[in-house]
């Protein structure tokens, strides 16, 4: 029964933490431009992402040691410091573009200046770190983001045709601005597949101190929560297409992606706006501050966990201080949230194939992972969609910034 | 690692270096960041330290990031005890970690970890 309810909670708990900065920003743009058209890359995002957090989980489960751990391990320190330096830029911009999010989304409440919120934020965001364990971090933002199911009651309520959604999850070609539709495929598997996700899901299992007989449970949330959390993402892009698509507006803001919920909600819209895009993004920047603070106490070994007393963790209470510290400055220097967070998810896929393929010869390693090795079928399509995303991205992401 | 009867061969590269160091009782002590050789004249080159310390994975990028990290240590007040050396003739076992017959507190491996803790201490909530 206790299982039971340990699955339910994962799934519900994977539903609410789906959405951040990026899924949100990513999508709203991608529907107000291209209308349903980019609701495939979702979907295989969101395939990515299930197989890669499933197969984190169980490489934690049956080797007891985090992704970053078993990186240095395996492969040693020259290599894993390439991986470990990009994921930790990636993690301080992604972490910044989040307290951007959520200083956006407390502007759009009051009215009073973005700036000024960006210390309060990073304050609370430490002291939840500080005061929280693993089960009231990882539950508490779950279950405060199920909010975020707003996105699908919006997109529900605007009655799209079903015919033109379904249309939407073959992949096409659009017959205007395909570098934009290029970015934008990138941006969304980008703003997914965060690595930073699939290192908290490997010590998370060794926080929860998972073990092999409850690997479907890791299982079965992995697919189920990914798959559910994702509508939410697809509401996101559906409200935005139906709603900015014809008026032509292409969310360059926070403010104007707010909109969206106009139709639907009237005039709770920007209030419920506020407080999914808000609650989503505060879920991120704990779990990033947390899995900054997890790779670097695992890679240079020393002792980690939330769940221990902080006076037995300085080091790794250190790390996620500080790198919360930098990301508040970087927030606080000002910079444009939006801008911020579509550059870190682009970046994002570029730097993935480094996180991937090493984590797929792991995943292949009978020392790490027994008999629970990764399928032919899983290797082979993890390895070509990275690699494929990468050169992808490298090409667009220039054509992007330079060309305007 | 191949076993052969008693005698076991071992790849240092492969399964010592970077792996976990924990103490005789099983506490974290960091990672192999670096192992020492001794060249003895005439005789056969040994194995002589486990290396523990930033500086060491710095050096192993390259002189001029060692010697960097080396003066951070300093600036911070734990450059004398880094890197930590341990004698090979301390470790114990070599498995999925390697484990020395020292402890945490003979050595100096928890310096700066300590160092941080009177800080955190004055935090309400250090628990």
């Amino acid at each position: 029964m206790k299982k039971i309810f340990n699955l339910l909670l994962g799934v519900v708990t994977s539903i609410g933490g789906f959405v951040e900065a990026g899924s949100i920003s990513t999508a709203a743009q991608g529907g107000a431009e291209f209308g349903f058209a980019l609701l495939w890359a979702i979907a295989v995002a969101t395939i990515i992402l299930a197989m890669l957090a499933e197969m984190a989980g169980r490489g934690a489960t049956v080797s007891k040691q985090s992704m970053a751990a078993a990186v240095r391990q395996r492969f040693g320190f020259h290599y894993q410091m390439i991986p470990l330096g990009a994921e930790l830029i990636i993690d301080l911009l992604l972490l910044a573009a989040e307290i951007g999010g959520i200083a956006v989304a407390i502007r759009l409440l009051t009215g009073a200046g973005f700036q000024w919120w960006v210390l309060p934020i990073g304050l609370v965001v430490w002291l939840v770190l500080w005061f929280g364990n693993f089960t009231i971090i990882e539950d508490g933002v779950g279950l405060l983001g199920m909010i975020t199911v707003s996105f699908i009651v919006a997109a529900w309520q605007l009655h799209p045709e079903p015919k033109a959604v379904a249309t939407g999850f073959i992949p096409s070609i659009p017959d205007h601005d395909l570098t934009r539709y290029a970015f934008l495929t990138v941006s969304i598997v980008g703003a997914t597949v965060s690595p930073y996700l699939l290192n908290f899901y490997s010590s998370g299992a060794i926080e929860e101190k998972w073990t092999e007989p409850d690997l479907w449970i890791n299982r079965t949330t992995s697919y189920l929560g990914m798959g559910f959390g994702s509508i939410v993402s697809m509401g996101v892009l559906v409200t935005s297409a139906v709603v900015l698509g014809p008026l032509q507006i292409r969310v360059d803001s926070y403010e104007q992606a707010a909109l969206m919920f106009v139709p639907a909600f009237g005039r709770w819209a920007v209030t419920l706006f506020a407080c999914a895009l808000g609650v989503g993004c505060f879920g991120a920047a704990i779990e990033i501050t947390l899995n900054a603070g997890y790779v670097l106490s695992q890679s240079f070994g020393w002792p980690w966990g939330i769940d221990k007393a902080r006076r037995d963790a300085t080091r790794f209470c250190t790390a996620f201080t500080v790198v919360l510290l930098l990301s508040v400055l970087i927030a606080v220097v000002g910079f444009d949230p939006l801008q911020m967070t579509l550059i870190s998810v682009a970046l994002t896929v570029v730097i993935m194939p480094l996180v991937v393929l090493p984590f797929l010869v792991l995943m292949n390693d009978h020392q790490y992972v027994k008999q629970h090795k990764a399928g032919p079928l899983a290797n082979g399509f993890l390895a070509a969609l990275t690699i494929v995303g990468a050169l992808m991205a490298l090409v667009v992401i220039p054509l992007e910034i330079f060309g305007g | 690692m191949e076993e052969h009867g008693l005698t076991r061969t071992i790849d240092v590269v492969h399964d010592v270096l970077d792996k976990h160091i924990v103490d005789r009782n099983g506490r974290e002590m960091g990672r192999v960041d670096g192992i020492s050789v001794e060249l003895r004249g005439g005789a056969p080159p040994r194995l002589a330290e486990v290396l523990i310390g930033a500086s060491v994975l710095g050096s192993r990028v390259n002189a001029v990031v060692g010697r960097w990290v080396q003066g951070v240590e300093h600036g911070l007040g734990i450059g004398e005890e880094r890197p930590v050396r341990i004698r090979f003739s301390h470790v114990d076992e070599i498995g999925d970690k390697v484990k020395v017959d020292l402890a945490v507190g003979e050595t100096g491996s928890e310096t700066l970890e300590r160092r941080l803790r009177t800080w955190i201490l004055k935090i309400p909530g250090s628990r």
